[in-house]
């Protein structure tokens, strides 16, 4: 596959005043990509958008180098869809689902059958996929959603807020899932409101605000500010920060405790490590992901 | 000796086969619609009224054979409780087994939402509405057809000068039966079906086909009664229109009480009103199913 | 503004039928955000419920400022609960909703300026004339939130207060819980986000089947899981000689090697993290990340949950 996974060019979508999507420009590269925004900021209709369920207003988006607003069929062939809300037939079982679904997107009927229970142990129904999804908890419900996203082997799996109604361990549960999905060269779109889900996971992020692209680009840069490190020893930080001073190393206290340093060269790392050995104090953190996803959306979002 | 051993990778398999387009998509659709209607793979009281309502319907048939068979001997001229024509009518069972169907194979995936995982797929709005009334179609064809099979079969078995003559007989049967039988499908099906995909809840869905097509009878045959007949007045009757288009093709003319065919253009209307209904509830399921802009 | 009164659960248990929802519970809350968490089913919204005085405790006693919630009006007035899953009526108003709330409670006249008070906490007094269908989650939960601010409750109970919010909303509503903690406010969070659960409490109280698996400050928590070895990583410029060096220290117990990322077992946090900077300085190693892997609250809770 030439080009990116996804590229979007002006794309933008109207309902009468109201811009639901407005000029988003972005490429994106396979892998795990978080779309984060408010509820309305345009998150869903973009999915809409990407599946071809409504024509943009201006503006166009490729799906694996396929126009959307040419071939919608073609499309969605590449995509798999795990929707926020309840969508399961609550009277069959998950393995008659998935596999129903499966022949929905053209696979023969004993492929079909034979992804469905592969993909089934691979999110971890046992037994259960036999009973009828009426007696399914939350986080057996989300798994088989994601199963039937998963059983037609699309290029890029588009999941609205996954964890959504499930407890920490089912969160954990489902985000290593999505994780490992990127191991297997699946790339996931993860649309969701919280930020540390995608912190955990993803190695890009989209935010959208009102229909826009403030931020995107890969996580891990978006988290580090260059030249800073964030330093936690005991509650002698003052005394740190003075000692650092003297050696020409620019700290200062922050709010919880801990020490902010810029860093004019990497040779301050040595120094840092020295002056801390020397004063015989305990080096807990030194990093240079100073603050999480949520500074990032905060200092570049408007103020809603 | 060297011994040799090898793990093999269980992870995710890429798939590389075949995969069909929208034709298959559709077929699988229609299939999988089938299966619901029928009650296979869903516990057992889903599969109970249909099947019974097959049974029921049926026993005419059986029980005609099953007298001429004991009277073989002793034959009473002409002896028929029910004839082909009639047979493809419009019995309770009938009605019963639309109104009960139509609305499961709509409703719950309208409203569970299941219709967004539908619309996920390579799958446009009038191929899942061409899946769901080729089915619900197929299962009105099947379920009028059966018991004309077990007449004509066992007449055919039954008769005194034998198979084949019988055959030639009622040869006529053979091509009247079936191309009534698809007529009166259609109808049903369609109009079933239209009236299914306005709510979600089968219910209400399935009250609503009785009660249109039992009303508007009743309303026919009042007007009928009050201001005596005429093509207008059974025009609004609903559940005739499809047997007043049975008896041309049986009959060539319409045959009711109300003796239609004397008034000029009776079949005309008939005809058109026909195709009036089939035609408004296809387009109403093209609406309520225009998911996708695209 | 109201001092936060102490709510005590006294070996409480609750069950319904068979099912055993809490079990011999005893657990105090004080003023100050306190987090309640657990996994589904642990018994957190059972908990909550008898807190407010909405079901009864099948066995023991719950105190709230001194009075029973079950019985006395008095304490029922000084409680406020935010569940997680009520619909709001969707033709109201936020102001009627608050104002009707305001009247409930007996505040009067006074009512109305409370409600502006209310809706201004929240941040929703430039919507408050809009009405509540035409609301987005999040503004319904502050909206819900406002309702129970409104009689000045000294003890707040919350569940999934920041459902569906937005991460602008989210952090302004964080800032709302901490302040009224500040102000001396018991309030009570259920949530099952963790992370948030981290920047809003500094107490938290751990539920696992109807029992108490934890309570106290996280950090202190995690210290006195004893005998389940802390993990540091540690990127640096030589890894294997680093790694080699620390292997040596007694307050190592493992070491991992993946790249130039060390995971380092240790019995002793406080030890390792003398030892680092010395240890990297012999063996002349820069030292370029060092991040504690279980200190999230995410990482305490599965391993108390397992």
């Amino acid at each position: 596959m030439a080009g990116p996974l996804l590229r979007a060019v002006g794309l933008t979508k109207r309902f009468g005043n109201v811009t639901a999507v407005d000029g988003l420009t972005v490429d994106v590269h396979p892998g795990r990509i978080g779309l984060v925004g408010a509820n309305g900021a345009g998150k869903t209709t973009f999915f809409r958008l990407l599946l071809g369920l409504t024509r943009p207003t201006g503006g166009r988006v490729e799906v694996a180098g396929v126009d959307v607003a040419h071939d919608p069929a073609g499309a969605r062939a590449r995509l798999g869809y795990m929707p926020e809300h309840e969508c399961l037939p609550t009277d069959q079982s998950a393995a008659d689902v998935v596999a129903t679904f499966g022949e929905l997107a053209g696979l023969p009927r004993s492929a079909a059958r034979q992804r469905a229970s592969e993909i089934l142990d691979l999110v971890g129904l046992d037994e259960a996929r036999f009973r009828p999804i009426d007696g399914y908890s939350t986080g057996m419900r989300q798994r088989t959603k994601l199963a039937q996203a998963l059983v037609a082997d699309p290029e890029l799996v588009l999941l609205d807020e996954p964890t959504a109604g499930l407890d920490p361990l089912g969160r954990d549960g489902m985000l290593d899932l999505v994780a490992r999905l990127g191991d297997f060269g699946i790339s996931v779109l993860l649309a969701t409101h919280l930020l540390d889900d995608v912190q955990q996971v993803c190695d890009q992020v989209m935010m959208l605000d009102a229909g826009r692209l403030v931020v995107s680009g890969q996580t891990q840069e978006l988290l580090e500010r260059s030249g800073v490190v964030l330093i936690e020893v005991d509650d002698r930080s003052d005394l740190l920060v003075a000692a650092l001073g003297q050696r020409g190393v620019h700290a200062r206290t922050t709010d919880d405790g801990a020490i902010e340093a810029s860093l004019t060269d990497d040779q301050q790392l040595d120094t840092i490590a020295e002056v801390i050995a020397d004063l015989g104090l305990p080096l807990h953190r030194l990093t240079t992901r100073v603050g999480s996803l949520d500074d990032v959306f905060l200092r570049r979002a408007p103020a809603a | 000796m060297t011994a040799a051993g090898t793990v093999y990778d269980r992870g995710y398999r890429p798939y590389d086969g075949p995969l069909g387009g929208r034709r298959a998509a559709v077929a699988a659709l229609y299939r999988a619609t089938l299966r619901r209607a029928l009650g296979f793979r869903r516990p057992w009281r889903q599969k109970f009224l249909p099947w019974l309502l097959l049974g029921i319907v049926t026993i005419p048939a059986a029980v005609n054979v099953g007298v001429a068979y004991v009277t073989r001997d002793t034959p009473i001229r002409d002896f028929e409780i029910i004839n082909y024509r009639v047979y493809v009518g419009v019995s309770s069972s009938l009605l019963l087994f639309v109104a009960l169907v139509a609305p499961d194979v709509l409703c719950p995936d309208r409203r569970q939402r299941v219709l967004s995982l539908i619309f996920a797929r390579p799958l446009s709005g009038a191929d899942y509405v061409l899946a769901k009334l080729a089915a619900i179609g197929s299962l009105l064809v099947a379920f009028s057809l059966l018991p004309q099979i077990v007449l004509y079969v066992g007449n055919m078995l039954v008769d005194q000068d034998g198979a084949l003559n019988y055959l030639t007989g009622h040869a006529d049967v053979l091509w009247k039966v079936p191309v009534a039988v698809v007529l009166l499908a259609l109808y049903y099906a369609s109009l079933g079906l239209a009236l299914s995909s306005l709510t979600t809840r089968r219910v209400v869905a399935g009250a609503s086909i009785l009660g249109l097509l039992l009303i508007s009878s009743a309303v026919a045959g009042i007007l009928g009664a009050s201001g005596g007949a005429s093509p207008a007045t059974a025009a609004v009757n609903l559940l005739a229109i499809p047997l007043y288009v049975r008896d041309i093709v049986f009959l060539g003319h319409i045959h009711t009480v109300f003796r239609l065919s004397e008034f000029g253009g009776g079949e005309a209307l008939a005809v058109g009103v026909y195709a009036g209904v089939v035609a408004a509830s296809i387009t109403v399921l093209l609406w309520r199913y225009r998911w996708s802009e695209a | 503004m109201s001092a936060g009164a102490r709510v005590q659960v006294d070996n409480v248990s609750a069950w319904f039928g068979q099912k055993v929802a809490l079990s011999e519970l005893t657990v105090e809350f004080g003023p100050g955000v306190t987090g309640l968490l657990g996994p589904n089913g642990a018994g957190k919204t059972t908990l909550l419920r008898i807190v407010t005085g909405l079901l009864p405790a099948s066995r023991g006693a719950v105190r709230v400022a001194g009075g029973d919630p079950r019985q006395d009006a008095t304490v029922r007035r000084v409680v406020a609960l935010v569940p997680e899953d009520e619909a709001v009526p969707g033709p109201l108003t936020a102001r009627q909703l608050v104002r009707y709330r305001a009247d409930l409670n007996g505040l009067g006249h006074g009512g109305i300026a409370a409600a502006d008070r209310a809706l201004d906490q929240v941040g929703l007094t430039g919507v408050a004339d809009r009405r509540l269908e035409g609301f987005s989650k999040g503004m319904r939960q502050r909206a819900k939130v406002a309702a129970a601010l409104v009689s000045d409750p000294q003890v707040l109970v919350l569940d999934e207060p920041l459902n569906g919010a937005d991460p602008v909303q989210r952090v302004k509503l964080i800032a709302l819980f901490r302040r009224l903690g500040d102000d001396g406010r018991t309030v009570i969070v259920s949530s099952h986000v963790l992370h948030e659960v981290e920047r809003l409490a500094e107490r938290i109280v751990v539920l696992v089947n109807g029992r108490l698996a934890a309570e106290g400050d996280r950090r202190a928590i995690r210290d006195a899981m004893v005998g389940r070895p802390r993990r540091v990583l540690v990127r640096a410029s030589t890894p294997r000689a680093l790694g080699a060096a620390l292997v040596a220290q007694e307050a190592v117990t493992g070491v991992t090697v993946d790249g130039d990322v060390l995971t380092v077992a240790t019995a002793r946090a406080g030890d390792l993290a003398l030892a680092l900077p010395r240890v990297a300085r012999q063996v002349g190693a820069r030292l370029r990340e060092v991040r504690p892997l279980d200190e999230s609250l995410e990482s305490i809770f599965r391993d108390l949950v397992r």
